[in-house]
């Protein structure tokens, strides 16, 4: 028979069911192997159970709660409830963000392809004087137009 | 199914009454923090989670279903606020090899063992406690809740595997390789009944 060592903490736990208890402890009869699990993890249940409390609240527990509530509520409890009956409040001004979010969004972008498509001019700029010299061939040349701009700016 | 004394004093205070939050606080409030004190190490840290829990209590009162068990409500509160303290990270216990004689932490003496505990008793408990925390650490989350529900709070898997949303299958299997993870883990203090007293 198959072992039943993932049914024996279940077991000790009192958690399975009486039909595959009653397999499991048939096996356990004849099999010493799952029979020494049981040991290993009966002894982790009793160690557990004797672990010794930790320490106690320090004096004033009790005191310390119902000041920090009283806080509280005086300053939220009406605040909660509202927030929690009536979610709607949170729809405008969530709308509002997600309004101005995009709105700020797409003026990056259209600042941001402007940017882009400055530079790219400049380029088409200086490529066309340049094209004219027959003088752009690679990748190498491409970049030297790039510059032109601080080449003409370095000209006295 | 027996009436739930706490069920009663959830009501009573869905109600309006005060005093019956207050009377499920002194009734629980020691055991949350202690609780708590299987997720953080410091004690004035886990009176805090402890606090944090009841505020939630008392914010959620109104979502409470007399259907449900008091401490099932209050520790599916209690297991996801403490979870979450330890997925921040701020407070996860440290492993810490520290001497067998203690570790300089302030502690209750007679907390841990009882008044009638010799010095030999008391290290041992101290030890085995630290070989708990470490043992907590090292688990996944859902493993380390699972296993104290189960060994710590005593509460049968039905229970935990509403606490924790899941499956009794799955508490069981939560709870299994927890106890086998302890079985290495604590064998040391975990003497098989053939080898005490040799």
């Amino acid at each position: 028979m198959k072992h039943v060592r993932e049914d024996l903490t279940a077991l000790l736990d009192g958690a399975l069911p009486a039909s595959r208890r009653a397999e499991v402890e048939a096996h356990l009869a004849g099999c010493g192997a799952c029979r020494a699990e049981r040991e290993r993890l009966a002894a982790v249940l009793s160690a557990c159970a004797a672990l010794p409390p930790g320490p106690p609240p320090a004096p004033g527990f009790e005191q310390r709660f119902y000041a920090r509530l009283a806080r509280e509520k005086g300053v939220r409890p009406s605040a909660w409830r509202r927030l929690r009956l009536s979610p709607w409040r949170f729809a405008v001004p969530a709308a509002g963000l997600g309004a101005a979010a995009a709105v700020a969004v797409a003026v990056w972008q259209a600042r941001a392809d402007r940017l882009e498509m400055a530079q790219h001019l400049d380029l088409l700029e200086n490529y066309v004087v340049v094209a004219s010299l027959d003088s752009v061939e690679s990748a190498e040349d491409v970049e030297v137009v790039t510059h032109l701009d601080e080449l003409r700016g370095a000209k006295p | 199914m027996a009436p739930d004394p706490d069920a009663a004093l959830m009501l009573a205070f869905q109600g309006g009454d005060e005093a019956a939050f207050r009377a499920l606080f002194e009734k629980h409030g020691r055991a949350m923090m202690a609780f708590c004190q299987k997720f953080v190490k410091e004690p004035a840290r886990a009176e805090e989670l402890a606090q944090d829990i009841f505020l939630k209590l008392y914010r959620s009162a109104d979502r409470y279903s007399a259907s449900a068990r008091f401490t099932t409500f209050l520790y599916r509160i209690a297991t996801n606020h403490c979870l979450n303290e330890v997925r921040r990270g701020e407070y996860r216990l440290r492993r810490d090899p520290a001497p067998a004689d203690g570790d300089g932490e302030p502690q209750d003496l007679d907390s841990l063992s009882g008044p009638a505990a010799t010095p030999e008793e008391e290290a041992h408990g101290r030890a085995l406690e630290r070989s708990v925390r470490s043992l907590l650490e090292g688990l996944p989350e859902k493993q380390r809740a699972a296993f104290v529900l189960a060994r710590f709070e005593g509460m049968p898997y039905e229970e935990i595997a509403v606490v924790l949303s899941t499956t009794v299958p799955s508490v069981k299997s939560l709870v299994h390789r927890a106890t086998v993870a302890a079985a290495a883990a604590l064998a040391p203090w975990t003497p098989l009944r053939g080898e005490e007293g040799s």
